[in-house]
């Protein structure tokens, strides 16, 4: 057996749990503000147009990026057989990704954006985050070069495909050379991509791969691994168009995005029946690691029916441009990646350390408030915004009444949030005491 | 198989796959001439209204207002004119709805402002719908002109003596801008009116319609 020094891995994954309280503190910010416009009021840098772009740009990158990164650090030279390729070089993509997460709040708080969602970094930070992305790949690449078996695993198909993927949408979409409706398309292109084929090929590499490992079972089907992997390099990149519907942009545009979106069922489809397939008879009896890929499956699976069906024209009509999208983007990154890395660190962590998680209660506790919060989030959200697009429809109802109507939808997702960040907070407290391995509490019984 | 045990094979054909979507949906789109060329009416930004154009991007207004009108009855009708709204600008009843977003219009906008989201109303048609003075207070205190309203109060667009700031003004002047490359409203009056007389016109018999 290989020793593994894991230290990249492992500091990834402490400054991502870091980035992520911080950035779901925004978001806590940004619920309680629809209940109560003026909270925190009167300071730009806190206004909702610029901590908007922190929260959504500081979870993506911040956490969910940065956990993953430290998760292919993990499994990679695992996959592989051999050791990372420099442990130097991944503590100085660290370091510098440090500086572009920081770098980002800074220059959005005083409302340095280029403007487009997702695309809001200054020119300089992209330069940055392009180059920690080129060390991030140069690292794992060489690791996989040098690996001691030949075949490959799904999960590193998963990775190579995110880090080629990544970067070709990262540099094309910043390139500052777009105007009006094509720069709307090209924003859409990356947009839709950066869940499709940068966080999903990612989170199944990371499925892929820690489902097994939690189970003890062995992979349910090496050919659906393959159908899933090809549809999903084929069929994603189409979708984009499908985010501007009944918009400016041409008509055979829309309707192919919306034949690719209904295509996406296929990869999707495939994976959830490998990963179900693979948790079979291990769902009783399941710890908090398979729970977390449990879940993760099941709202994967549910934001992917939801994806291809509001892509159609007569349920987007109504949902388009409300709450329900939002709901719908919170369960991909949220219900479904972010719960594939909180799965993946709590198995990989104690493995790591050689030690066991500081409380296996706590991490019990922070399953149940993120899910349970989780799901207050999304349905109030979901029946909000298709009660909302329903108002919409009717020109008559005042745009004002539609937007008072929400308010107990909102009240409940504000609740929602405070469960989720308290989760976290659990999360954090779990992943520094486990670090710091100094006292652990007994492993409760119950969960081992 | 083949591309499982090796990794260079499997980036290509992954490249492959990527370029041939992105030729498809983005490539050609970028060079459709009809997607990129101003409509003959749409004219570029002034000065000001550029600077008031920073001033949305900076504040991220994007993130609650669209501003794309799209192609659906409900979105014509409800971002056009009410029958208030012509009864009082025109002395005329009548619902003038609002043209559709075109491409052409917006050739002009770098970056794109189309948006994902409507916390508050589409923008795409507002330039003229109310009054500078309006705007001034709407931005001060939203709450004042649209009651339940979300908007923050942008305080810091304002001086001490609560007078808008240059960077207010500039941005009021590119509100007032959007959605007029077309005289849609005047038009649309006009129509109503000619419609309106020619129905008043005709001869109404009773039972027989």
């Amino acid at each position: 057996m290989e020793q593994h020094e894991d230290k990249s891995a492992r500091w990834f994954m402490y400054t991502s749990v870091l980035f992520f309280l911080v950035t779901i503190l925004i978001g806590l910010i940004m619920s309680i503000r629809f209940i109560a416009p003026e909270f925190l009021g009167g300071i730009a840098s806190l206004s909702h147009g610029r901590i908007r772009a922190i929260h959504t740009n500081g979870v993506l990158f911040g956490w969910l990026l940065a956990a993953d990164m430290g998760l292919c650090y993990y499994l990679v030279p695992r996959l592989a057989g051999v050791r990372l390729f420099s442990e130097k070089l991944g503590m100085a993509t660290l370091g510098l990704w440090v500086v572009i997460i920081l770098g980002a709040v800074v220059t959005l708080g005083i409302g340095d954006t280029q403007g487009k969602e997702y695309l809001e970094l200054d020119m300089a930070l992209d330069i940055l985050v392009t180059i920690a992305w080129v060390m991030f790949a140069i690292n794992i690449f060489a690791t996989i070069a040098r690996r001691k078996y030949e075949n490959m695993y799904a999960s590193l198909w998963y990775v190579m495909g995110t880090i080629l993927w990544t970067a070709i949408l990262w540099i094309v979409a910043n390139l500052p050379v777009y105007a009006g409706v094509n720069d709307a398309n090209v924003n859409w292109w990356f947009g839709h991509n950066a869940v499709g084929l940068i966080f999903t090929p990612v989170g199944l590499a990371i499925a892929y791969y820690f489902i097994p490992k939690a189970t003890g079972n062995p992979l349910y089907s090496h050919k659906l691994s393959l159908i899933g992997f090809w549809t999903i390099a084929f069929l994603y990149i189409w979708n984009g168009a499908h985010h501007i519907l009944f918009g400016p942009i041409p008509t055979w545009l829309q309707t192919v995005a919306i034949l690719f979106s209904i295509s996406l069922l296929i990869p999707v489809w495939t994976a959830v029946t490998n990963f179900y397939g693979t948790m079979r008879g291990k769902w009783a009896q399941a710890n908090t690691v398979v729970k977390f890929f449990l879940a993760g499956t099941t709202f994967y699976l549910l934001t992917c029916f939801q994806g291809p069906m509001h892509s159609l024209r007569t349920v987007n009509q109504i949902v388009s441009k409300t709450d329900w999208i939002v709901g719908h983007a919170h369960m991909a990154v949220f219900g479904a990646f972010s719960f594939f890395a909180m799965g993946g660190i709590y198995f990989s962590l104690p493995r790591m350390l050689k030690r066991p998680v500081f409380s296996e209660k706590l991490a019990e506790w922070h399953f149940w408030l993120s899910f349970v919060g989780f799901l207050g989030f999304a349905i109030s959200l979901w029946i909000g915004g298709f009660v909302q697009g329903l108002q919409w429809m009717d020109y008559r109802i005042s745009f004002l009444d539609t937007v008072k109507a929400m308010f107990p939808y909102y009240l409940v997702r504000m609740f929602s949030a405070i469960l989720m960040v308290a989760a976290q907070l659990m999360f954090a407290y779990n992943v520094l005491r486990t670090a710091r391995g100094n006292g652990h509490a007994p492993a409760a019984p119950a969960v081992a | 198989m083949k591309l499982e045990t090796n990794a260079i094979l499997l980036l290509v054909v992954v490249a492959v796959f990527m370029f041939l979507g992105s030729y498809f949906t983005m490539v050609v789109p970028l060079m459709d001439a009809r997607l990129n060329a101003p409509s003959k009416d749409a004219r570029p930004y002034t000065e000001l209204e550029m600077k008031g154009r920073h001033v949305y991007q900076k504040e991220g207004c994007v993130y609650c207002h669209t501003q794309q009108v799209r192609n659906l009855l409900e979105e014509t009708q409800r971002y056009g004119m009410g029958e208030e709204e012509t009864f009082k600008r025109f002395g005329i009843r009548a619902l003038i709805q609002a043209p559709p977003s075109q491409p052409g219009e917006f050739a002009y906008d770098q970056p794109h402002f189309l948006g994902t989201r409507r916390v508050g109303p589409d923008l795409a048609r507002v330039g003229g719908k109310y009054d500078n003075t309006w705007h001034i207070n709407h931005l001060r205190d939203p709450r004042s002109t649209s009651p339940g309203s979300l908007m923050p109060a942008y305080s810091w667009l304002f001086d001490k003596a609560s007078q808008p700031t240059p960077d207010a003004i500039a941005l009021v002047a590119y509100i007032q801008k959007l959605g007029t490359n077309y005289k849609w409203r005047e038009e649309g009056v006009e129509q109503a009116r000619k419609l309106q007389g020619i129905s008043a016109a005709l001869p109404f018999k009773e039972g027989k319609q």
